[in-house]
């Protein structure tokens, strides 16, 4: 690729972001993503906190823990669309037999869920600093910036295994763009330390680098970090996670294009 | 000779099924060059590969065996140079739905690099010339069938491509309808002598638009050749039928060459013959020199739609 060649480039990966941004303004559901759910599982989280009268630091932990929930999921749920609006609208081939590569849209798409990740969890702080008296600053800019940078790394991680699994198991797969989070919320320690999980399942935990970015967040509200170097081990997890990933999504495009599944998708 | 596209071999079988494999061979060992600016028209029933067969040259689709190469460039080795030079459209046509037409438009332009001036340019002149303009801000799920293909017609010319696949442009649409794509296509092929490659059900279309077509079945090529090269290879022939004035005997035709079958109905003579552009001056001369006066003559050529139905019966 050469410097001319990067309007081009720029246009074609413009053109996911657009894409995303305007099925997102169009579509009621997004209201959903953004606003309603994140505020339901806030709120009655936060009342829960109240009921059970649960120290400032141990609210910290678990409201943490729904914001970032919240912001990766809507994050990852745009990278995943950017296959899925294909595959729901049967247009996907009309995509692929495009001059365009993986970089393109998953760069456009990531782009548009950080907007929408931000948004979420701008909202989100703010409900909770309103409703819980959740105050974000102690952690100061630079670790907020750092630890939401490793929550959209996170929930690109996500939305490239839902792409993935919807070229290799066709709509079958789609489910996966709302279970993975779940499956996250489980095993990483959305709502609880992991290091009350049995011990199988802490193993397990461990290989999850929002499991170490949720750690290195939550240090700076009084709760004791689990890991040491969890930041360091977070990002060197994701950045060998997103490799492998890579790899995988350009050979599931390969595997695409021998079994049909495009076309097939696209019928 | 310049070929737009030149396959060899090609084959492709799809596997089904987790535990219990199913093979299907869509295409088996298809041979085919077509020649730069030519329409070319793939025919053949339901399930004979034909679009398996545009998906591998049009790069949605690997082959499992042969080579394929588009404008010089190998399916297999240069998929993204090609997919800068092709463009493809369906019958069925889906795009986002909650897209406008103008914004899906827009889109597609945006994946070939378009952006600006240009892209504002190439938006507006497609949806000029497919009378889009009153639709453009209308969103995809509410436009009509015509209004879809004809944007899907527009979406496959945002890069200007110099090989465009047409897989069934007019299944589904209704006559007036199906009469305009049919023009936009061959205004399209003159204007920019694009090679065209489409495959369709509708024989008319495939006689009024194919320089040459290939009838497949059963993921091979049968035939391929000029439309009149094919019908004369399938043996199908011609049928004469002459109307007499007066009331003298129908002459015997015995001698005169390519004549396969003569039978009378009333006072017409109805003839079966191999070639009439060959044969109706031996004819007429035979019923003039027998002193019959013609009041009425008819020629029915085999049309492409006869021999479909031979070949895919």
């Amino acid at each position: 690729m050469s410097l001319s060649d990067l309007p081009a480039e720029a246009s074609r990966t413009l053109a996911f972001l657009r894409r995303n941004w305007i099925m997102s303004r169009r579509n009621a559901f997004t209201i959903f993503e953004i606003l309603f759910w994140p505020l339901v599982g806030m709120v009655s989280v936060g009342l829960l906190a109240e009921f059970l009268s649960l120290p400032a630091s141990t609210r910290s932990f678990i409201l943490i823990g729904v914001i970032s929930m919240g912001t990766v999921q809507v994050c990852q749920l745009d990278v995943a669309y950017v296959l899925l609006y294909d595959v729901w609208s049967k247009s996907l081939k009309h995509a692929f037999i495009a001059p365009v590569s993986i970089r393109h849209f998953l760069l456009g798409s990531w782009a548009a869920g950080m907007v929408r990740g931000l948004c979420v969890f701008a909202i989100l702080a703010a409900g909770g600093a309103l409703c819980f008296g959740f105050d974000l600053r102690p952690a100061g800019p630079a670790a907020i910036a750092l630890f939401l940078a490793a929550l959209f790394l996170d929930a690109l991680l996500i939305g490239l295994c839902v792409c993935i699994l919807v070229l290799l198991l066709g709509n079958r797969a789609e489910v996966a763009a709302w279970s993975l989070v779940s499956l996250m919320m489980l095993l990483c320690g959305i709502y609880y330390p992991v290091t009350i999980l049995p011990a199988p399942v802490l193993v397990l935990a461990r290989l999850f680098p929002l499991t170490y970015h949720l750690d290195y967040f939550r240090s700076f509200y009084g709760v004791q970090a689990a890991f040491g170097h969890n930041l360091a081990i977070g990002n060197g997890l994701v950045l060998l996670y997103l490799l492998a990933s890579l790899y995988a999504l350009s050979k599931a495009m390969k595997r695409a294009a021998k079994t049909g599944i495009v076309l097939r998708l696209s019928e | 000779m310049d070929l737009a596209i030149d396959a060899r071999g090609i084959e492709k079988t799809f596997v089904t099924g987790f535990i219990r494999k199913r093979r299907t061979h869509a295409v088996r060992g298809i041979d085919l060059g077509i020649p730069r600016g030519t329409i070319f028209g793939l025919l053949g029933p339901n399930g004979a590969g034909k679009t398996t067969l545009l998906a591998i040259l049009a790069t949605l689709l690997r082959p499992d065996r042969g080579t394929a190469k588009v404008l010089g460039m190998d399916v297999l080795e240069r998929p993204g140079d090609i997919r800068r030079c092709i463009n493809m459209s369906s019958g069925h046509a889906n795009f986002l739905w909650s897209l406008t037409v103008r914004e899906n438009l827009e889109f597609y332009a945006m994946l070939y690099g378009l952006r600006g001036s240009r892209l504002r340019e190439k938006t507006q002149g497609l949806l000029r010339l497919f009378d889009l303009d009153a639709y453009q801000d209308r969103r995809f799920e509410a436009c009509s069938t015509g209004i879809k293909q004809r944007l899907a017609l527009a979406k496959a010319l945002v890069n200007d491509p110099k090989v465009l696949f047409l897989d069934e442009p007019t299944v589904g649409l209704d006559p007036d309808v199906s009469r305009r794509i049919r023009r936009a296509i061959v205004e399209l092929h003159e204007r920019h002598s694009m090679t065209i490659l489409l495959t369709t059900h509708n024989m008319a279309e495939a006689e009024a638009l194919c320089h040459e077509i290939a009838l497949i079945k059963d993921g091979r090529i049968r035939l391929k050749g000029l439309p009149s090269d094919i019908k004369r290879h399938m043996h199908l022939g011609d049928t004469i039928r002459i109307r007499v004035a007066n009331a003298r005997p129908l002459p015997d035709l015995e001698g005169l060459p390519g004549i396969w079958e003569k039978t009378v109905e009333g006072r017409s003579l109805v003839i079966r013959l191999d070639d009439h552009k060959k044969r109706l001056q031996a004819i007429l001369s035979r019923l003039a020199s027998s002193g019959c006066a013609i009041e009425d003559l008819s020629i029915e050529e085999t049309s492409l739609e006869d021999v479909f139905v031979r070949f895919a019966g």
